[in-house]
């Protein structure tokens, strides 16, 4: 129902939340409204979902140039999704920080934070692959601040470079924009919908195959790096390790995401003019990169929330690898993107609280966690055991997925390469976990209560976890599967 | 009209040899000033129905913001580092301009790959732009003045924009509009960071950022 003006309700709320968060008062309220207006956008989300679920097939508003598919409507869910959990965890974690949480800190916060879901969500709703790049550039510059937002010596390094290599990047998502523009043949002239994914992807469109072939590799690297595929994920452990946990939170469960959607969007056109293999093989090339180089660095960390980036970067590989190996693997792929933004949430979650209670991230001092803090413990614990895929937890069952596709696709080698990254992440991240959440607790600080929000996002979360691992609801079944056949170019 | 082409070319190629070799930041502001004027007067004199509101609009706002805004906030933002006025390089000043030669004949091998796909677009000014990318990410990685990156980014902007004008004929006024508007908010966004790097660092020398590392 009202699913066209819902589009541009998702839009204009967060843009309204944001410039509402730079008149409120206390840092307080701030905390309320982006709890709020998350709340009311994971609402509209749902609502969307539903009518690009129906029997039409997508949703559409301003003369088309907001399009949502299953592809698309899929994402928006688990953005909104993903916000509302950290918005509410915000809410208890920078109560924590009263005293460096001061008023101005607040909004600039709520701004930037209600600002950033703006950009990604025009991210996903735009038709146009220009305006998806805009609002791309636009969560580079948003969230910039979100991660000096104490700044500290540290925080702005990482702010630097992570400005610095993903502008880098993105002029080369840009670049990569234009050569696509530029690969349209017609004999009049081109259109304003030319660059339309739902144009370019169709049959009609004629697409010179070189520059489409220059196109989709300036696309992959300057998205990927966005998206934190290896070996241009640099900025990513600096960046997730120093901003506050929420904001990490975020990053690592939303916005690389949107950039690999990004990738994904011109995955048909390209496919429609070089067929399947040229998108495949560079797909599993960056994908399987990014699982083996995350592998040999989370054998090394010493920092709790450096080790979460690094898992990040694994899971994009994963995700990645995925989406090049058939409808099967597109279909293990999208699973894979709801389960790894929940997890990685949650544990981001965890480690943020224990890092305010312990005063540090390094893994050496959070020892003994469950002890130390039995709810936030019990999240790490859980969350962490789930990201390494073992066996109740819903990301056992979508990488279970993606080894029957690597199968189904003959991928031996990179069946093999996955395997064994996996095994080393495994008994790496093991070992780490099990120093972090057993063993005698260190010293840490006792007070601090966490609010009536805290239990209800820790069961959302590893509710999901736990849920979906064992049972799959038709309706979600139906839903991914929707999503993965936009992906295999049919709507 | 060809000869003005050629023109920009020259001149354009010029400035980024100066770029490469210049030692002062504040001679730097200017020729990028420069060349963002040069290049932002390529959508007046390409397209084939002349002078239209759009290719009017075009030029006006990458004058106004690269000709004019852009210099003048690293200006200000120079003054502030006033005991450091130096461009700072990793490679020496020799090797740079040794180097801009070697991006020169790679930029000019690769307009020859694009060339046949691409045949509307004027090969001196394709290859213009191709090398002022390569150029703008050499400046971001081999200059140690955080001001130097911003410089470097700028150049490479340049390129995207006069690669998209002289590719894309028909690409939307709105989607061109957003560019020069993200390249604005990404000064400024740029600015800031530099103001709160050189107020906890008392420098602008991204040398020192280097603890985080693993």
């Amino acid at each position: 129902m009202y699913a066209g003006p819902s589009i541009v309700a998702v839009l204009v709320l967060a843009l309204a939340g944001a410039l509402s968060c730079l008149v409120l008062r206390r840092p307080h309220h701030v905390l309320m409204t982006i709890v709020g207006v998350s709340a009311v956008e994971l609402l509209l989300a749902l609502n969307i979902w539903t009518a690009a679920l129906g029997p039409k097939g997508f949703v559409t508003a301003a003369d088309q140039w907001f399009y949502i598919d299953a592809f698309s409507s899929f994402h928006i869910v688990v953005l909104t999704l993903v916000f509302v959990l950290s918005s509410a965890f915000a809410s208890i974690y920078f109560t924590h920080e009263a005293g460096a949480f001061t008023v101005y800190v607040a909004r600039r916060f709520g701004v930037l934070w209600l600002g950033a879901q703006s950009a990604m969500l025009l991210v996903l709703v735009s038709n146009n692959l220009g305006i998806m790049w805009v609002g791309m550039e636009a969560t580079t510059l948003l969230t910039a601040f979100l991660i000096s937002l104490h700044p500290s010596r540290l925080s702005l390094e990482a702010m630097w470079k992570y400005l610095i290599i993903c502008s880098i990047g993105i002029a080369f998502a840009f670049m990569g924009t234009l050569l696509a523009a530029a690969s349209i043949q017609s004999d009049g002239g081109v259109g304003a919908d030319a660059l339309f994914w739902t144009k370019l992807g169709s049959a009609e469109a004629h697409l010179d195959p070189t520059l489409m072939k220059f196109a989709f590799v300036f696309v992959l690297v300057g998205y990927g790096t966005k998206a934190g595929l290896a070996p241009i994920h640099s900025w990513l452990p600096d960046a997730h390790s120093q901003a506050p946990a929420p904001v990490s939170a975020m990053f690592s469960g939303f916005l690389l995401n949107t950039a690999l959607y990004c990738i994904m969007r011109f995955v048909p056109p390209v496919q429609h003019a070089l067929g399947q293999d040229f998108t495949s093989g560079l797909l599993i090339v960056f994908g399987t990169v990014s699982i083996l180089v995350a592998a040999g660095f989370i054998v090394f960390q010493r920092d709790a929330k450096r080790l979460l980036a690094y898992h990040s970067v694994e899971h994009m590989g994963i995700i990645t690898l995925g989406y090049a190996l058939g409808p099967l693997g597109c279909f293990a792929a999208l699973f894979h993107t709801l389960n790894h933004s929940v997890c990685k949430s949650l544990a981001f979650f965890a480690v943020g609280r224990l890092g305010q209670r312990y005063g540090s991230h390094e893994m050496i001092s959070i020892a003994g966690a469950l002890r130390a803090d039995r709810l936030w413990g019990v999240s790490l614990l859980i969350s962490l055991l789930a990201l390494i895929g073992v066996a109740p937890f819903s990301i056992f069952m979508s990488e279970y997925q993606l080894l029957r596709a690597a199968i189904g696709a003959g991928a031996w080698v990179t069946l093999v390469l996955f395997l064994a990254a996996s095994g080393v992440v495994f008994v790496s991240a093991l070992r780490h976990m099990i120093d972090m959440a057993f063993g005698t607790a260190s010293r840490h600080d006792r007070g601090g209560r966490d609010g009536k929000l805290a239990v209800p996002i820790v069961v959302a979360a590893a509710g999901l976890l736990v849920v979906l691992g064992v049972w799959m609801p038709l309706p979600l079944y139906d839903a991914i599967a929707s999503a993965a056949a936009v992906l295999a170019g049919r709507p | 009209m060809y000869a003005l082409i050629e023109t920009i070319h020259a001149a354009g190629l010029l400035t980024c040899f100066a770029l490469l070799s210049t030692s002062r930041i504040g001679a730097c502001i200017r020729w990028l000033s420069f060349q963002g004027i040069l290049f932002g007067m390529v959508p007046l004199i390409i397209p084939d129905d002349g002078l239209t509101t759009r290719t009017l609009l075009m030029a006006g706002g990458s004058l106004v913001l690269k000709g004019i805004a852009f210099p003048w906030i690293l200006l200000k933002l120079r003054a502030r580092a006033n005991y450091n006025r130096e461009v700072q390089p990793f490679v020496s000043f020799v090797m740079s301009i040794l180097c801009g030669i070697l991006i020169l004949s790679l930029s000019v091998w690769l307009t020859l790959q694009m060339k046949p796909a691409l045949i509307h677009a004027p090969f001196v000014l394709l290859n213009s732009s191709i090398f002022l990318i390569f150029v703008g990410l050499f400046l971001m990685i081999s200059r140690r003045n955080a001001l130097m990156q911003v410089i470097g980014y700028l150049v490479l902007e340049n390129g995207i924009f006069v690669f998209g004008v002289i590719t894309v004929v028909g690409t939307p006024l709105l989607v061109e509009l957003g560019v020069l508007l993200d390249a604005f908010v990404g000064v400024f966004v740029m600015g800031i960071a530099i103001y709160h790097i050189t107020r906890e660092f008392g420098s602008m020398d991204v040398d020192r950022l280097t603890e985080l590392r693993g």
